[in-house]
């Protein structure tokens, strides 16, 4: 099966459905495979010492399904290149306890399938054009620092500011 | 070159609408657009958002603009605040 048959992405507008881990299980799920390994990244209670009652999730869609897609390539890639991986993230307003990512990787054994799914959900976090805006219960809120985007030269490969 | 910027995240904070709309003439790079778009920011928004600025990237759909990329044709950008999602 080609690869790109192997790969499903999504970007769901809390307004309109919720993360469901069993798509990504049904997606990924292949006879030949004997490890599934899934990442569920949900909205906690917590945050900064401080009481959380939601994250409000911003998303540049286009470019957040491109970088999803690219993350899935490179994982199955290094870990096993008959793989299969499955990335949604969630935007919208965000309860304490609803689902905000989910990533599954299914090969042949749980080691690529741990160490794919791990990469991949790296990449979401760190790559992806996402914001979060934490609610606190006293009201307040607050974007999250987050990590800088760096271009890579499209020449040298090197990254530019 | 007539530019529409979307803004995201805590940019949306600083602006009333999710795109701006600006006249840059001889603007054709990233570089060039990065340099023109921080002396209007510096005109039209606080101090907290140009630190913002500089630790910002430039992109299309598709892709994160490295500062030698000519600009697109239909001059639709995005500017991407540091993310944090997951």
């Amino acid at each position: 099966m080609p690869r790109e048959d192997r790969i499903a992405c999504h970007v769901i507008d809390i307004a309109d459905a919720a993360l469901d881990p069993r798509d990504a299980i049904a997606f990924v799920s292949d006879d030949a495979f004997g490890g599934i390994d899934v990442f569920i990244g949900r909205v906690r209670t917590r945050s900064q010492g401080r009481q959380c009652v939601g994250i409000h999730y911003d998303m540049f869609d286009p470019l957040a399904l491109a970088v999803f897609r690219r993350a899935a390539e490179a994982s199955i890639e290094a870990h096993d290149p008959q793989a299969r991986c499955y990335i949604a993230h969630a935007k919208g307003k965000l309860a304490v306890g609803d689902l905000a990512v989910v990533v599954a990787f299914a090969s042949a054994h749980r080691d690529a399938a741990f160490r794919g799914c791990r990469q991949a959900i790296e990449a979401v976090k760190h790559q992806a054009p996402i914001w979060k805006q934490e609610h606190f219960s006293d009201g307040g809120a607050a974007w999250s620092d987050g990590t800088p985007l760096v271009a890579a030269d499209a020449a040298t490969g090197r990254e530019g500011a | 070159m007539n530019i529409t910027l979307q803004l995201f995240g805590r940019f949306r904070d600083f602006a009333d609408a999710p795109e701006l709309h600006l006249e840059l003439p001889g603007v054709t790079t990233t570089a060039e657009f990065r340099a023109a778009f921080e002396a209007w920011a510096r005109a039209h928004w606080p101090d907290a958002a140009i630190a913002l600025l500089q630790a910002s990237a430039i992109a299309t759909d598709t892709t994160l603009l490295h500062p030698r990329t000519p600009l697109p044709a239909d001059g639709r950008l995005a500017l991407l605040p540091p993310v944090s999602g997951g």
